[in-house]
C-alpha cells in the first residue's frame, strides 16, 4: 500500500461493560485507510462493522490503542473539537438517512454550512449540491417526509458533501432502497471517489461491496482480511 | 438574529408542531403572570388611591392630647386634669405657627342622630364657621347650602346625605332616643366627600356643628380635640412641628400633645397595603411554580420525543451548547407565548378587578401600576426558561449512539 494514510487504527480494541460482563466489540484492530481509497467494511452482524464505524465517525472513542483520523489522535481532542471534526472533516451516510424531520430538504443540506460559518449559506452551495444529486428545486422545499426513499438518502449524501469533508462514511447506504436506486446511489459515491473523497462504506450486500477498491472483512472484532 | 438563527427557527418549528400541547403548557403561564400582574396592579391602585386622598390633607398637622396619664391605680386625678387641648397650649400652638399657617382647633366626639324618626351613629365635629371653609368645601348638588353655619344649623358628610336622601333645610335631631333633650338642627349643608383623610376630620360620615352650639351641648369649652395647623408650605411642615414639640412637650417623659401629619399615616398605610399586595401576589406566585412543572413536563417529553433528532444533531457536528440552546429557545418561546397572552389578558383582568374593587381606575395607567405586567410578563419568561435549563442540559449531554438508536 502507498499513499498517505488519512485514517489509522493502532491496536483499537472497544469494550463495553454490560451487566452480564465485558463485551469487545472491536479487539486489537490495527489497520489504515488512504485518502482517496474506497473502502467496503463487510462482516456478519455482531462482527463489530458499527463499532468500528462509530470510531471512525468519532462518535465514539477506543478503550485502549490509538485512532488517528486525518493525523489527529482522536483520544487526545476534546469534546468541542470532535464534534468540529465530525462536521467539517467527516461526511456521515446513513442507512436511515436521518434527516432533520423539521427542515426542509435544502434547510438540511444547508445545515452542516450553518454550523460551520454561524450564517446561512449565501454562495448557493446547498442548491448546487441538490442539484448535482438529482433533486431539483421544487422538491428541495419538502420536509423529509414527503419525499422517497431515494431522495432522502441523496438530500443525506448532499447533507453530507457539503461542508467539503475528506472523508466519506457511509453506513449501508442503500440498506433501505430499492436495487435500481442503490445503484444509483453507488454511482454517486463512486464519482465522489473519483473527485478525491476517501469513501468507506459497511455492507451486507457483496454487490454493493465491489464499488469498493478494497473490502475488510470483520469477524468477532477482528479484521479478518484486509 | 435570532428570527434568522436555524436553532430558533427548530424551536419554533417544533413549538408549532406541538400547538395544542405547548398552548396547554403555556396556560400555566398565563394564569401566573394573570394573577401576579392583576394582584400586583390592584394593590399599586390602593396605595396611589390612599396616597392621592391622604396628600389633600397633607399640607396639615394634628395636634391632639396625648393618652392622659392618670398615675398609680388608686391616684385620683386633680381637677385641673384635662382631656384635650387646652386654651395655652392653643395660645402655644398660634404664637409658633403664626403667619406660617392657619390654626383651627377642633371638639369632636361621637353621637346618635336622628333624621325622620331614623337613627343614626356618626362623628360630630365642632368647628367655629369661620374655620369650616379652611379645608372643607360643599357639595351644592344636593341643594344651595352655606359653610356659615348658625347656631342651630349643621353640615352633614357625603355618606349620611346620601342614606338619609338628604337635601338641604332637612331637619336633623342629635342626641339619644332616650335622651331628654334631642335638639332639632337645620342642615345648612352637604359636604364634600373627603375619603381617607390624615387631618382626623373624617366627615364622609359625621356632622359639623358650630362649635359654639357644641359646648352648649356637650361642655368641655376650650378643651378641643385636636387642634389641626394647615401649613402654607409644606417645606416647613417639619421645622413647625419641631418648633410645636419643644414648645408644647417640654416634659419629654409625659408628652402633653401628639404631634402628627399626613407623612406618618401615609407611610403606615401604604406599608400595610404593601405587605398585603406582596403576600397575594406570593400566591398568585404559587400558579407560576404550578406553570414552571408543566413547562419542565413538557419539555421533557420534546426532549423524550426528539432523542433522535438530537441524535442526528450531535453526530453531524452539532456542539453540545447549539443543541442545549435550542431546548432553552423552546422554552423561552413557550414563556413568550404564556406572557403575551398572560399580559394581553392582565390588562382586561387587571382593569376590571380594579374597577370592581377599588371602583376607580383612575390610576391604572399610572407606571407604577401598569409596569406590573411587563414585569409580571418578564417573571413568566424567566420561569419557563429556568424550566427547561434541565432537559436542554439533557438533551445536550445524550451520547449521539444511543439517540440514534432510539426510535
Amino acid at each position: 500500500m502507498t499513499g498517505t494514510p488519512i485514517i489509522q487504527l493502532l491496536d483499537v480494541t472497544k469494550t463495553y461493560h454490560l451487566e452480564s460482563g465485558d463485551f469487545t466489540a472491536l479487539d486489537h484492530v490495527t489497520l489504515e485507510i488512504l485518502e482517496n481509497d474506497f473502502v467496503a467494511i463487510m462482516g456478519p452482524s455482531g462482527s463489530g462493522k458499527s463499532t468500528m464505524m462509530n470510531q471512525l465517525g468519532i462518535l465514539d472513542v477506543p478503550s485502549s490503542g490509538k485512532l488517528f483520523i486525518d493525523r489527529k489522535d482522536v483520544a487526545a481532542l476534546s469534546g468541542l473539537e470532535r464534534t468540529h471534526m465530525r462536521r467539517d472533516t467527516i461526511g456521515y451516510i446513513f442507512q436511515k438517512f436521518y434527516l432533520i424531520p423539521l427542515l426542509s430538504a435544502y434547510e438540511n443540506v444547508e445545515y452542516p454550512l450553518i454550523l460551520k460559518y454561524k450564517k446561512h449559506d449565501t454562495t448557493g452551495k446547498a442548491a448546487a449540491l441538490l442539484e448535482a444529486v438529482g433533486i431539483d428545486r421544487d422538491m428541495s422545499t419538502h420536509r423529509p417526509t414527503q419525499l422517497s426513499g431515494g431522495q432522502q438518502q441523496r438530500v443525506a449524501i448532499a447533507r453530507a458533501l457539503v461542508n467539503d469533508p475528506k472523508i466519506l462514511l457511509c453506513d449501508e447506504p442503500t440498506g433501505n432502497l430499492d436495487s435500481k436506486t442503490g445503484f444509483q446511489i453507488m454511482d454517486i459515491l463512486c464519482g465522489l471517489h473519483r473527485e478525491g473523497k476517501t469513501v468507506i462504506l459497511v455492507t451486507h450486500d457483496p454487490n454493493i461491496a465491489e464499488y469498493a477498491q478494497r473490502t475488510i472483512r470483520l469477524v468477532d472484532g477482528r479484521v479478518a482480511e484486509s | 438574529m435570532m428570527k434568522g438563527d436555524i436553532f430558533f427557527n427548530l424551536s419554533f418549528r417544533s413549538v408549532r408542531l406541538n400547538f395544542l400541547r405547548s398552548m396547554l403548557a403555556a396556560i400555566g403561564i398565563v394564569i401566573g403572570v394573570v394573577a401576579i400582574a392583576s394582584m400586583g396592579m390592584l394593590g399599586t391602585n390602593m396605595q396611589l388611591e390612599v396616597k392621592d386622598q391622604l396628600s389633600s390633607s397633607a399640607n396639615t398637622i394634628v395636634i391632639s392630647p396625648d393618652a392622659v396619664r392618670m398615675g398609680p391605680p388608686g391616684f385620683t386625678p386633680s381637677s385641673s386634669t384635662t382631656s384635650g387641648v387646652t386654651k395655652s397650649e392653643l395660645t402655644k400652638i398660634t404664637s409658633v405657627v403664626g403667619t406660617n399657617g392657619t390654626v383651627i382647633p377642633i371638639y369632636t366626639t361621637s353621637g346618635e342622630f336622628t333624621i325622620s324618626s331614623v337613627a343614626g351613629r356618626g362623628s360630630i365635629y365642632g368647628i367655629d364657621p369661620s374655620d369650616i371653609g379652611r379645608f372643607l368645601k360643599l357639595n351644592q348638588s344636593y341643594g344651595n347650602g352655606t359653610l356659615d353655619l348658625g347656631v342651630n344649623e349643621v353640615l352633614v358628610g357625603a355618606d349620611i346625605a346620601e342614606n338619609f336622601n338628604l337635601k338641604v333645610g332637612s331637619r336633623i335631631r342629635i342626641g339619644s332616643f332616650d335622651s331628654t333633650s334631642r335638639p332639632e338642627l337645620r342642615i345648612a349643608g352637604v359636604l364634600q366627600a373627603r375619603g381617607t383623610v390624615a387631618d382626623g376630620v373624617n366627615v364622609d360620615n359625621g356632622i359639623v356643628v358650630n362649635s359654639q352650639w357644641y359646648t352648649e351641648q356637650y361642655g368641655g369649652k376650650d378643651e378641643w380635640s385636636q387642634v389641626n395647623v394647615i401649613v402654607k408650605d409644606t417645606d416647613y411642615i417639619s421645622a413647625i412641628e419641631t418648633a410645636l414639640d419643644q414648645k408644647l412637650n417640654t416634659n419629654a417623659k409625659t408628652p402633653a400633645v401628639r404631634i402628627t401629619d399626613a407623612t406618618t399615616q401615609l407611610e403606615t398605610e401604604t406599608s400595610t397595603l404593601s405587605t398585603v399586595t406582596t403576600f397575594i401576589m406570593a400566591i398568585g406566585g404559587i400558579s407560576l411554580l404550578v406553570a414552571a412543572v408543566s413547562i419542565f413536563n413538557v419539555m421533557m417529553m420534546s426532549v423524550s420525543e426528539r432523542i433522535q433528532e438530537i441524535g442526528i444533531l450531535l453526530s453531524i457536528g452539532t456542539e453540545k451548547g447549539e443543541v442545549r440552546r435550542m431546548f432553552m429557545y423552546e422554552a423561552f418561546i413557550l414563556g413568550l407565548l404564556g406572557a403575551g397572552i398572560g399580559g394581553a389578558a392582565s390588562l382586561v383582568i387587571g382593569y376590571s378587578v380594579v374597577d370592581a374593587m377599588i371602583g376607580t381606575t383612575a390610576y391604572f395607567f399610572e407606571p407604577a401600576s401598569i409596569l406590573y405586567v411587563p414585569a409580571a410578563m418578564l417573571i413568566g419568561v424567566v420561569v419557563c426558561v429556568i424550566s427547561g435549563v434541565y432537559p436542554a442540559w439533557r438533551a445536550s449531554n445524550m451520547d449521539p449512539i444511543d439517540a440514534l438508536r432510539s426510535e
